[in-house]
């Protein structure tokens, strides 16, 4: 069975016709050629395919596409502003948040997420935001320090 | 990325749409978070002809909550579960089981119905259609034998991991059933069948870790109730090896009352322990006097007599039956203590 | 003009030169190469540990229709392997399966639902043979053999002894034996295995993208197995998620999906999945160890005697080398001089293993740091203490010929000792909280590469041109380390120019220099000098050329990056002037740099296979974590830890720490939790709920205290980074441990049902008191 599915994808309103049994995250990878969000395991294990669904975290590789019809689903494609990083994008880069890259686009949404409902968390929080992220290479410590950093620039005016 | 096997999804928005399906298509399933449902249809574990999505429902995403009771939609998410404030003012065992669920995402996805009818789960189970193959599968899907209990006749003991039943459990929670043949309220308890000893069925059923839940075909879970009892002290505590995405080594709910000096009132659930939750029998005997050292050696002999935990997780079952005894007594002393 | 000065960013914090594009989602990985037309491909495993293959039917697979190939171990008989003296392994089994998961055949077919239909049509009949799962049972007399050419199953039987462990042992005041039993793990990077090949029919060329940390073995061994001549092939490297050690030898994904591709004639994208990515392993095998070692009540160390046995799994990859690395690093970090090693790869019927972050050192390491704890505690010595009597005193070669040119470990224990207060808190913390301190080391780059050519060991070409951007080429593999950064930096430091002025091209093997890859800490180390070579050849062209310009000898020109003059009064030139000049001589300028390890550093001959473990410069690295343990449920809460690491001089201060911070906490994750186990050989683990790495949750706040010793070899004397840190924190757990609770665990992982038995074990002798240490690892 396929059906239309009308979503706002990174802020444009976009049509298309997909299966029943496509799951977001390869309508996004496979369908749009949205190819940041990534495949980290076989199921809701990682966190690597986190994108933001009306601004909630949530995982692309257990969720199916035809299930967001009507909603608004950003991707780490997004978040740069007129070719300028955003506050989480900047804290993950400058604050070496990310290393080989991999699982950074699901990090940096779920950061995101984290940013838009709370600008100013402890690090606690972030802890307890970031829970359904896998990292193999940065052990975290530089996770938490480029989030908080995030909050600083978000707290001066930079989109997060 | 394994494509899922090929499905027709109805995206449901009132409940009697979700009956008239189910009455069409008994072998549909109901899709909320899917964290727990699209992870097995990935492996290969199910394959429903049908997924009926329970999100735009909106007769399972109330939540209310005040000092006299309790009533949770089937399809309010996780995490608005561990954040609502009367639900962690009135019914704190609730509020803490739903936020130890594996993580915060998971948590924004998973529903309320979804962790309470959470498939159970064993090492020989939750594994890829290769693997399966690879071990002759199981008695739980298509094979033969249980791999945890080769002798068990028939028997599957895959394990019960939902947090929130335990905690409900212990606040006499019911649940509202609708379905084909009509809506209906049982008590929680009896949502759950299965073996608590593996000499002894708690029930006349006949059910075990396959068949754990008592819904009728078609059948499905659409709130869950329950009421408050004055002074009622109740916590939820639990093991993990990882604090986040991971299902429980062991989880225990705990509710009380104390009066003066008396320890009134004691329930006592577990999950990760058994094919199903399991609310410890006999624990009205332990109340009625001062918590000392009868009362927790009571307990320790309930939950040897009633926690049964086999080899369906990595981390061994003696450990696991070992502490969930070790958090009740801890739980009961520290809300005793107030 | 205002003043100029040459820009410099060695020693400061850079941010990598490609985090935009991971931030921005723009960084393309293997599977991240979508074209019209590309084929799925899958792969057919075998259900079986050890079986006779009888007939592989896929033809009723073929009649699918969309099924455009598959491939079987009969369209191949190549074998393949990271070393020249044990390629054993074919990519589709031929005659025998080994292990339950490898690979029998493959489909490429139009979609990925099509290919997995083909799967489940395909037939693998076998005669089973006994199948054996650990070490024990696959060296047991009348074991059948895994493979025919390894009597007893024995991949490699290690025996030296240097100096006399007899002797030793008599001058010692305490001698004490402990066994270790450390569980297979696995790397788990979050990238999945993936490869696309595209095989061009018409000039008969194929091209590679794979997610692998050696571009070069790819390229070796896709023509060894597609017999192919190696001008005809191009291997690609794009961004990659990780590796920590699996990508250090072609994979069987690379080369299944390049015959796939060929036998299609097309373009064939093979993404395996996390069970299958766990499956193709290449981990740290499960190791035991007997150690032994005698001390005298100051602390000296008199004799080391070690027994050391790998399960290596069903081939033998790089498992030579690791059960050396395992003798030969016994050294080159204390002042040892009666040692005895016996160590035994085995093969087993278990996914085979591989080279895993901090190869072959880190189980002999926990071992060792943790018998010294015992001992240190028994003689009533500062732990401390007892390494400081044995320190070595650079420069040194030790017994066993390695060099030792520079040694920071001294400064490394002093740092955390001062960060952690352990003077002050050691033994003094509150019921259920303890200190635990132990040390580690690793290499620069193996002196020696495994494909010995008498080639250079790095070479790095510049390129420049009319536009005036430096374009560095190099064939390191960045794979999140950040190589590229490090090159980026080190060629802009030599040349004084800032870093928006270097390109760096990497990963296209029809564009950049070889390079032995991104293996055992080497890029920094070999690529790096190299690098400086390259920019200094380089300087020496675009100084001539100012001098031309300008006038003047070359010996009086100043470089000042942007600026070239003769003397601080001169108006100078502008870099642009300056290679415009230099452009006269040749059009284009390319220059190459190269680097070669001195004949010193290649180990010695003292016995078979003692060049492995030598270097040009060992890293060091110092220890303490701090935990607590619930005595009631067993669950260990690692609060803090504090690591010093001595990479002789950190060419970028940012990536330094994070890669030592990733290295602990990696360690934290075999320490912990982390463990591959099988059910008669199936993987049970072959998922990342069950395999347990920790989460954000779980992970402590990890301080990081720089220590440069300036090594005399090292581009700007700096060392490895990425490696040497993890081994010291298992030990160092375990030590906390026994400090918290008074006991003792040598087994890996150290579970909460591991604590929570040995505590019950104890309650049940009454001996509730923290006294000392016992060894109890139920389970």
């Amino acid at each position: 069975m396929a059906r239309i599915l009308e979503l706002v994808l990174n802020g444009r309103r976009r049509v298309d016709a997909v299966p029943d049994n496509l799951l977001l995250l390869d309508y996004l990878r496979e369908v749009v050629g949205l190819t940041g969000t990534k495949t980290g395991c076989d199921g809701g294990e990682c966190g690597a395919c986190t994108v933001l669904v009306d601004d909630q975290p949530r995982l692309s590789c257990l969720t199916l596409a035809a299930s967001v019809n009507g909603q608004g689903v950003d991707t780490v494609e997004s978040l740069a502003q007129d070719g300028r990083l955003s506050a989480v994008q900047r804290g993950f880069h400058e604050k070496l948040g990310s290393q080989c890259g991999y699982c950074t686009p699901g990090f940096i949404m779920a950061s995101a997420g984290l940013l838009r409902r709370n600008p100013h968390p402890s690090d606690q929080d972030i802890r307890a935001a970031l829970g359904s992220n896998i990292c193999r290479c940065t052990g975290y410590v530089k996770i938490i320090e480029a989030v908080k950093y995030a909050a600083e620039l978000h707290a001066g005016g930079v989109a997060p | 990325m394994d494509a899922l096997p090929e499905f027709a999804l109805v995206r449901a928005t009132t409940l009697e749409e979700m009956i008239g399906v189910r009455a069409r298509h008994p072998d549909s399933r109901l899709l909320g978070g899917g964290t727990d449902l699209v992870v097995n249809i990935r492996r290969g574990i199910l394959a429903p002809p049908v997924l009926i999505d329970v999100n735009d429902v909106a007769e399972l995403r109330a939540i209310r909550a005040d000092a006299r009771s309790l009533e949770i939609g089937a399809a309010v998410k996780l995490a608005e579960v561990a954040a609502h404030e009367e639900v962690m003012r009135h019914y704190p065992v609730v509020a803490q089981a739903a936020g130890f669920i594996a993580g915060p995402t998971h948590r924004n996805m998973g529903t309320v119905g979804g962790n309470l009818c959470l498939d159970t789960r064993c090492l020989f189970y939750n594994q890829s259609e290769w693997w399966r193959a690879a071990n002759h599968h199981c008695l739980k899907t298509t094979g033969e034998v249980c791999h945890v209990a080769p002798k068990s006749r028939g028997v599957c003991f895959a394990t019960f991991s939902g947090d929130l039943a335990p905690a409900l459990l212990t606040l006499n929670a019911e649940v509202d059933l609708a379905g084909p043949a009509g809506k209906r309220t049982i008590a929680l308890e009896n949502l759950y069948i299965g073996y608590a000893r593996q000499d002894r069925p708690i029930t006349e059923s006949d059910g075990d870790g396959k068949y754990y839940l008592s819904l009728r075909p078609g059948e499905f879970v659409t709130a869950v109730r329950a009421g408050n009892t004055a002074g009622l002290r109740s916590a939820y505590d639990k093991v993990r090896i990882r604090r986040s995405i991971e299902y429980p080594v062991t989880g225990v709910a705990v509710a009380l009352r104390r009066q003066g000096d008396v320890l009134a009132d004691l329930r006592v659930a577990f999950t990760g322990t058994n094919p199903r939750p399991v609310l410890l029998k006999g624990t009205a005997e332990l109340c009625g006097g001062p918590l000392e050292g009868r009362v927790f050696d009571g307990l320790d002999a309930l939950v040897r007599d009633q926690i049964m935990s086999m080899k369906t997780t990595f981390t061994p079952g003696h450990y696991r039956r070992r502490v969930a005894g070790v958090l009740a007594r801890r739980l009961v002393a520290r809300l005793f203590a107030g | 003009m205002s003043e100029s000065a040459a820009a410099h960013t060695i020693g400061a914090y850079v941010p990598m030169v490609d985090g935009p594009d991971k931030v921005s989602g723009r960084a393309k990985y293997t599977a991240d190469f979508l074209a019209p037309g590309l084929l799925a491909g899958r792969i057919f495993r075998s259900p079986y540990s050890h079986a006779e293959i009888l007939e592989v039917d896929v033809s009723a697979a073929l009649r699918l229709p969309g099924v455009k190939a598959i491939v079987t171990g009969a369209d191949c008989d190549k074998t393949f392997g990271v070393l020249p003296i044990a390629r054993s392994e074919h990519p589709l089994a031929r005659e025998k399966v080994r292990y339950r998961g490898e690979p029998v055949a493959a489909v490429a077919a139009i979609d990925d639902a099509t290919a997995k239909r083909a799967l489940g049509l395909i037939q693998l009949k076998v005669r089973e043979l006994p199948a054996y799962y650990s070490s024990k049972q696959a060296m047991a007399a009348g074991a059948s053999a895994i493979h025919a050419h390894r009597a007893n199953n024995i991949e490699r039987d290690v025996l030296f002894e240097l100096g006399s462990v007899e002797q030793g042992f008599r001058e010692a005041d305490l001698v004490r034996e402990a066994s270790y039993d450390c569980a297979e793990v696995c790397q788990n990077q979050m990238e999945m295995h993936a490869a696309v090949a595209e095989y061009d029919v018409l000039r008969e060329r194929m091209t590679v993208y794979a997610s692998t940390q050696v571009p070069y073995y790819v390229h070796l061994m896709l023509a060894q197995i597609l017999d192919m001549d190696m001008s005809r092939i191009r291997v690609i490297k794009p961004h990659v998620g990780g590796g920590f050690g699996c990508r250090t030898e072609a994979l069987n994904v690379e080369l299944i999906a390049a015959l796939l591709a060929r036998k299609a004639g097309g373009s064939v994208r093979l993404m395996i999945n996390r069970e299958e990515t766990f499956i193709t392993h290449r981990g740290r095998p499960q190791t035991d160890i007997r150690l032994k070692l005698g001390m005298r009540k100051d602390g000296r160390i008199t004799a080391v005697e070690c027994e050391c046995y790998q399960r290596g799994g069903a081939h033998s990859g790089y498992g030579i080398v690791t059960i050396l690395y395992s003798g030969s690093m016994l050294y080159a970090i204390y002042d040892l001089h009666n040692v005895k090693y016996m160590g035994k790869r085995v093969l087993t019927n278990t996914p085979p293993c591989g080279a895993f972050r901090g190869h072959g050192t880190v189980d002999i390491r926990f071992a060792f740091e943790s018998l010294l704890d015992e001992m240190a505690s028994e003689l009533k010595l500062d732990p401390l203490a007892v390494r400081r009597a044995n320190y070595l005193t650079a420069p040194t070669f030790t017994d066993n010929d390695l060099m030792v040119n520079s040694y920071g470990l001294p400064q490394c224990v002093d740092w955390v000792e001062q960060a952690s207060g352990w003077g002050a808190r050691k033994g003094k913390l509150p019921k259920g909280k303890g200190l635990g301190f132990a040390c580690s080391h690793y290499i620069s780059g193996a002196s020696k590469p495994v494909n010995w050519t008498g080639e250079p060991h790095a070479t790095v070409k510049i390129k420049l041109d009319f536009d005036g951007s430096i374009v560095v080429l190099s064939g390191a593999a960045d794979i999140g380390q950040g190589s590229s950064t490090i090159l980026v930096q080190t060629v802009g430091e030599v040349l004084g120019l800032p870093l928006s002025r270097i390109r760096i091209v990497t990963g296209d093997s029809e564009v950049v220099p070889k390079d032995n890859g991104s293996y055992s800490s080497r890029v920094t180390f070999m690529v790096g000098n190299a690098a400086i070579d390259a920019a200094q050849n380089l300087k020496r062209v675009l100084v001539a050329a100012a001098a031309r310009k300008l006038e003047a000898n070359p010996e009086e020109i100043e470089c000042l990056g942007e600026l070239y003059r003769a003397g601080a009064q001169d108006k100078g030139l502008t870099f642009n002037e300056v290679v415009t000049e230099a452009l006269k001589d040749s059009g284009t300028i390319t220059v190459t740099g190269n680097y070669s390890t001195i004949p010193q550093s290649h180990g010695g001959k003292k016995y078979r296979g003692a060049a492995i473990g030598g270097t040009m410069g060992y890293s060091y690295s110092a220890q303490v974590v701090e935990v607590s343990v619930d005595e009631d449920t067993g669950v260990v809460n690692v609060d803090k830890v504090w690591v010093a690491h001595d990479c002789g001089k950190a060419l970028n201060r940012l990536t330094v720490e994070g890669q030592v911070q990733g290295s602990v906490w990696m360690g934290m994750g075999q320490a912990m939790s982390e463990e591959t186990a099988y059910h008669e050989g199936l993987l049970v683990t072959g998922n990342m709920l069950d395999y347990r790495v920790p989460t954000i949750e779980d992970s402590p706040p990890i301080e990081v205290g720089i220590i440069e010793s300036n090594d005399p070899h090292g581009p700007f004397g700096a060392k490895e980074a990425g490696e040497g840190s993890l081994a010291a924190f298992l030990p160092a757990l375990t030590n906390a441990i026994a400090d918290a609770i008074g006991l003792r665990f040598n087994t890996l992982p150290v579970t909460p049902d591991r604590v929570f038995a040995a505590l019950e074990k104890r309650r049940r002798a009454g001996n509730g008191s923290a006294g000392k240490a016992n060894n109890a690892d139920p389970r």
